[in-house]
């Protein structure tokens, strides 16, 4: 029988059921329009992943302070080796040995967290050659007054050293980011995020040169950043206020309770693995009691990947489990089909209809409640996409979703409409023509 | 001439549970082109078997089978298929029609079956619901018709294929008395257009239409009267 001629009485049946081919399709509405929505979130969840991580360097490196507790004297005893270290090649051996004494005196003494300093910043870039830019970074929360702002607003204050603004690519809206000299001087000047400026100012152009309040001192407002939407190190750039490293720890944060952390640069990006282990040995070094977390932005955006690829998997796993339910509907129905129909079929074998015919006849009809499923559930789930950015989730629609999605469906119909299309059509002529 | 239709030897048998029934003892019929014959049995004689075997719808045990030449009991599932579609014309006596297909399509099926083109079958079958008195109910479902309505149709469907062999089973079983008397009175014209005609039957009144009765009783066939009576 030619295949148009099955399609006519595919059409046929279809148009005599239309409820149930409804009905026998909504699970795999249900499915297509999962599939393409967890797709839409695993694809969010990604981008989201890039936007965070797009002003870090795939170099950076992140040192911070595990232990929330070392010795003063340690830091203390660490000068006295970094001194000669930064006079000469020779020297740098040197520099070991001083603070390890100073660790070891500091063992003895109460515990402290450790606070980097520059001197750590010299020793570092110093003996780690592959270390290209490297900065302080300490930051806090704070009070900050100013602006069209009626009642103080909390904010997140962060002190840094210029180089900073490089290894975090931090572009500049108006103005420009801070000097070393700034930070020697431990200027009061501040550099503020997109949205800190837009909190404290509502408007951005009149930020530049005001003045505000942070902890009740006054910081001339030199720069405002362009909007970004990344965070680095734990800090949200965007609603960020940047000051110089000493002035935030002179004046803001207060230098007992800031926990600074150093964030470097590595020049070569494939020797990380050797510049993090450099990293380690040389802190275990200057601070023998300290414990420290080295982690390098790459491994950062590698897990975070990571999670989102497995809350991408968790996904498709449940929309395949409704894509089963969904098939097991279809069957279902064939099934019941298969029985109402047992006389159509037993005429259709008498008159001379092959298995074939039989079996293609059967297995389209599943495969048309599929691909109608299929693509109301597609475009349901486009429909429903624009509710779940609502909650706050990201979503990126993509065409392969809608394609894998009607795949499935296909996929499904034709792999659950098999076994009752086979069974109709390895039905007995005589049974089938009794059939009641 | 040669037999259009030739059982030699046929047995068959069912089992039940660890029984066996044999149901068909030795059947010998031949059937010539152009005869009209009826097969008269009471319920239980095996008639409908018999009516299966002839149909391809169901294979004997043993013995042998040509219709138009072709060896039925060598025939594969797929073979016997073929055959159904393309010399026998089924009329049944519930009319066996597809109910949510109007009167055409239904009369089409066996020569789309076949792979004629729609266009053709519809020509083909057109002209045979005409001929019939249908011309005028194409498109109207089978519930839309009356019982001897949807005889006719079901005799338009056996017939647009052309058959070697009409083969009718009770096919005024579900029909009133006046509307049989019709129906055989159309297969009488049928068979003098040249039409072959295997009616099973169990009223004896309807039989006697037809040129020639066998009867059969408890699976053995007896082809006059003599050999019934002795």
């Amino acid at each position: 029988m030619a295949l148009h001629e099955i399609l006519n009485l595919v059409w046929i049946n279809i148009k005599e059921n239309k409820t149930k081919v409804l009905l026998t399709s909504l699970g795999i509405i249900v499915g297509a329009a999962t599939i393409v929505i967890v797709i839409a979130i695993g694809l969010g969840g990604q981008k989201d992943v890039q936007d965070q991580f797009k002003n870090l360097n795939a170099g950076t490196i992140t040192i911070a302070d595990n232990s929330g507790s070392s010795s003063s004297f340690g830091r203390g005893g660490f000068p006295g080796g970094g001194m000669p270290g930064s006079s000469g090649r020779s020297g740098g051996g040197g520099g070991f040995p001083g603070g390890m004494m100073g660790g070891m005196m500091g063992g003895v003494q109460q515990i402290k967290k450790t606070t980097f300093t520059e001197e750590d910043l010299e020793e570092l870039s110093w003996f780690i050659p592959n270390l290209a830019q490297i900065t302080l970074l300490v930051n806090g929360s704070s009070d900050v007054e100013g602006g069209t702002l009626e009642d103080s607003l909390s904010s997140t204050i962060a002190g840094v050293t210029t180089d900073y603004a490089d290894i975090t690519n931090l572009e500049l809206l108006q103005g420009q980011f801070f000097t070393d000299t700034d930070n020697e001087d431990m200027e009061r000047v501040a550099v503020l995020g997109y949205d800190a400026a837009v909190s404290i100012f509502e408007n951005v152009s009149d930020a530049y040169n005001s003045v505000i309040n942070i902890n009740s001192k006054k910081y001339t407002v030199i720069g405002v950043l362009s909007e970004t939407g990344s965070t680095v190190s734990d800090i949200t750039l965007d609603s960020a206020i940047f000051v110089p490293y000493n002035s935030a720890v002179k004046y803001v944060l207060g230098s007992s309770n800031a926990t600074p952390k150093i964030i470097a640069v590595a020049d070569d990006v494939n020797q990380m693995e050797t510049t993090i282990s450099d990293i380690e040995t040389l802190l275990a070094e200057l601070y023998p009691k300290g414990s420290f977390t080295v982690s390098d932005a790459g491994s950062q955006v590698a897990a975070s990947q990571q999670s989102a690829n497995t809350m991408s998997i968790l996904l498709i796993a449940v929309a395949s489990v409704v894509f089963v339910v969904g098939g097991i509907g279809i069957m279902n129905v064939l099934f019941v089909s298969v029985k109402e129909r047992t006389r159509e079929i037993g005429i259709l074998k008498a008159l001379g209809s092959s298995r074939k015919d039989i079996l293609l006849q059967f297995l389209l009809e599943a495969n048309f409640i599929s691909i109608l499923g299929g693509i109301i559930g597609v475009a349901a789930g486009y429909l429903i996409m624009p509710v779940v950015r609502l909650s706050g989730m990201s979503v990126v629609a993509s065409n392969t979703a809608a394609i894998i999605a009607l795949f499935f469906a296909i996929f499904t119909g034709t792999v659950f409409g098999f076994y009752p299309a086979w069974q109709a059509a390895c039905l007995k002529p005589i049974e089938a023509l009794n059939h009641e | 001439m040669e037999p259009l239709l030739m059982l030699n030897h046929i047995n068959k048998s069912y089992s039940l549970g660890n029984e066996k029934v044999q149901v068909l003892f030795d059947i010998n019929l031949h059937v010539y082109p152009g005869e009209f014959i009826a097969i008269l049995g009471p319920s239980g004689s095996g008639k409908s078997t018999l009516m299966n075997i002839i149909g391809c719808m169901d294979t004997a045990d043993d013995g042998e089978f040509f219709l138009s030449g072709e060896a039925v009991h060598q025939a594969d599932d797929a073979k016997m298929t073929r055959i159904r579609n393309q010399h026998i014309g089924f009329i049944f006596q519930r009319y066996q029609l597809i109910p949510k297909y109007d009167v055409l399509q239904n009369t089409i099926m066996p020569l789309l079956i076949r792979g004629v083109s729609h266009k053709e079958a519809v020509q083909t079958a057109t002209e045979k619901l005409t001929l019939l008195g249908m011309g005028q109910r194409l498109h109207h479902k089978p519930s839309e018709l009356s019982g001897g309505q949807q005889q006719r149709v079901s005799i338009a469907r056996a017939l647009v294929g052309n058959p070697a062999i009409l083969l009718a089973d009770e096919p005024t079983g579900a029909l009133d008395s006046k509307t049989g008397q019709d129906v055989l009175q159309l297969f009488q014209e049928l068979n003098d257009l040249g039409n072959t005609i295997l009616m099973i039957t169990h009223d004896p009144g309807v039989g006697k239409k037809a040129q020639k009765i066998v009867r059969i009783v408890d699976g053995h066939l007896y082809q006059n009267n003599e050999q019934l009576l002795s």
